[in-house]
């Protein structure tokens, strides 16, 4: 399966980095501390929708800016809709918790992925998870891009995409940041580890 | 690239979907189109409402009348991944005929000169809706529409043309 495949190609990424029960990449440019907003200015994402609600919406996009400023939120990235562990596992922990993360305060739990907002709403009603968690799509890649969680998963005829991350973020700036050795893992960017970490 | 048109032959391109054992498989266009009849439909992209509502529906109903006319094979494509297009072809179970291919990086759809940037919808490179009519790698009829619309690809576009 195309697990297996993601398994083999992030192999060397594994050998590069320093994993030694860390959960932080030495090179990746997110970390604790973080500004989220500067570090991505001008970057947006586009809110999962239908086509009508495009249309109506004007392909409206939501700046990082607005997504982040003045809120508490816990945001996670996955490699694809509608593929195995985002939808079997990463998703469904997020949204069985979700009344964990009210009790702490949190304004938002965002999902991103490199997808089209259309892909990430159909997805998101499939899952039963848009009334728990807001989805939101990446579709070129900018924002994971912008905070060196850009993936080329074409080995697993993906293309490029991001890493399995989550990170706790307080008027934009990163409280607690995780992500995965390789994007098919599923051991650090879970709810349960994030919110023991709020 | 110059958009693909009548008497054109075919290009070849490697193309992605899940096959019957649910395995993720490299699909070769001219293994399914050497020597046969096949219809080439492309949309824009998964899960929305003209390709989900019209375009594809309009080949699912009419796949029999296409195969008594001697067409081989019915294929969908789409600037998609393979995962997408695994989920949205489950949305249309009566379905037994058309083949949802994934085109997730564009090469075939830039070989084809049909690509088409929808970046301000959020879509990014996409593919021009359009529907080919190809016997043994030559192209017959080349149905391109020049925007949104839904004039001149549709299945029974097609079967005007056999």
């Amino acid at each position: 399966m195309a697990t297996n495949i993601l398994r083999r190609a992030a192999s060397s990424v594994m050998k590069e980095t320093f994993l030694t029960g860390t959960l932080r990449r030495s090179y990746a440019s997110v970390a604790v501390g973080t500004d989220i907003v500067s570090a991505a200015p001008g970057v947006s994402l586009q809110k999962a929708r239908s086509w009508d609600e495009g249309v109506s919406s004007k392909f409206s996009t939501t700046s990082v800016k607005d997504i982040f400023k003045g809120k508490k939120v816990v945001i996670f990235g996955l490699p694809g809709a509608y593929t195995g562990v985002c939808s079997q596992q990463h998703v469904p922990s997020y949204t069985k918790n979700i009344d964990k993360f009210k009790a702490k305060g949190i304004d938002s739990v965002i999902c991103v992925a490199v997808n089209d907002p259309f892909v990430m709403n159909a997805w998101a009603e499939k899952l039963k998870a848009k009334d728990a968690i807001e989805f939101y799509g990446d579709f070129d890649g900018s924002f994971h891009k912008s905070l060196e969680l850009g993936k080329d998963l074409s080995a697993a005829l993906l293309g490029p995409r991001s890493e399995r991350w989550s990170a706790y973020v307080v008027d934009g700036k990163v409280k607690a940041f995780n992500v995965e050795g390789a994007p098919s893992d599923f051991k650090v960017s879970g709810a349960e580890v994030i919110l023991e970490q709020i | 690239m110059a958009p693909i048109a009548v008497g054109d032959v075919l290009p070849d391109g490697t193309l992605s979907c899940f096959d019957a054992e649910d395995k993720l498989q490299q699909v070769s266009i001219h293994s399914l189109a050497a020597g046969k009849k096949v219809v080439i439909f492309g949309v824009p992209g998964a899960f929305t409402p003209t390709c989900s509502l019209k375009h594809v529906p309009g080949f699912i109903e009419k796949a029999g009348e296409l195969k008594s006319k001697g067409v081989d094979e019915i294929i969908c494509i789409s600037v998609n991944d393979p995962f997408v297009m695994k989920a949205w072809a489950k949305t249309y179970p009566e379905n037994k005929d058309v083949k949802f291919l994934a085109d997730g990086s564009a090469t075939y759809t830039h070989a084809l000169g049909l690509e088409l940037d929808l970046g301000e919808k959020g879509l990014g490179t996409r593919s021009r809706r359009f529907a080919l009519l190809v016997e043994d790698l030559k192209v017959k009829a080349a149905n391109v529409e020049s925007g949104g619309e839904f004039t001149v690809s549709s299945a029974d576009d097609i079967l005007k043309a056999l």
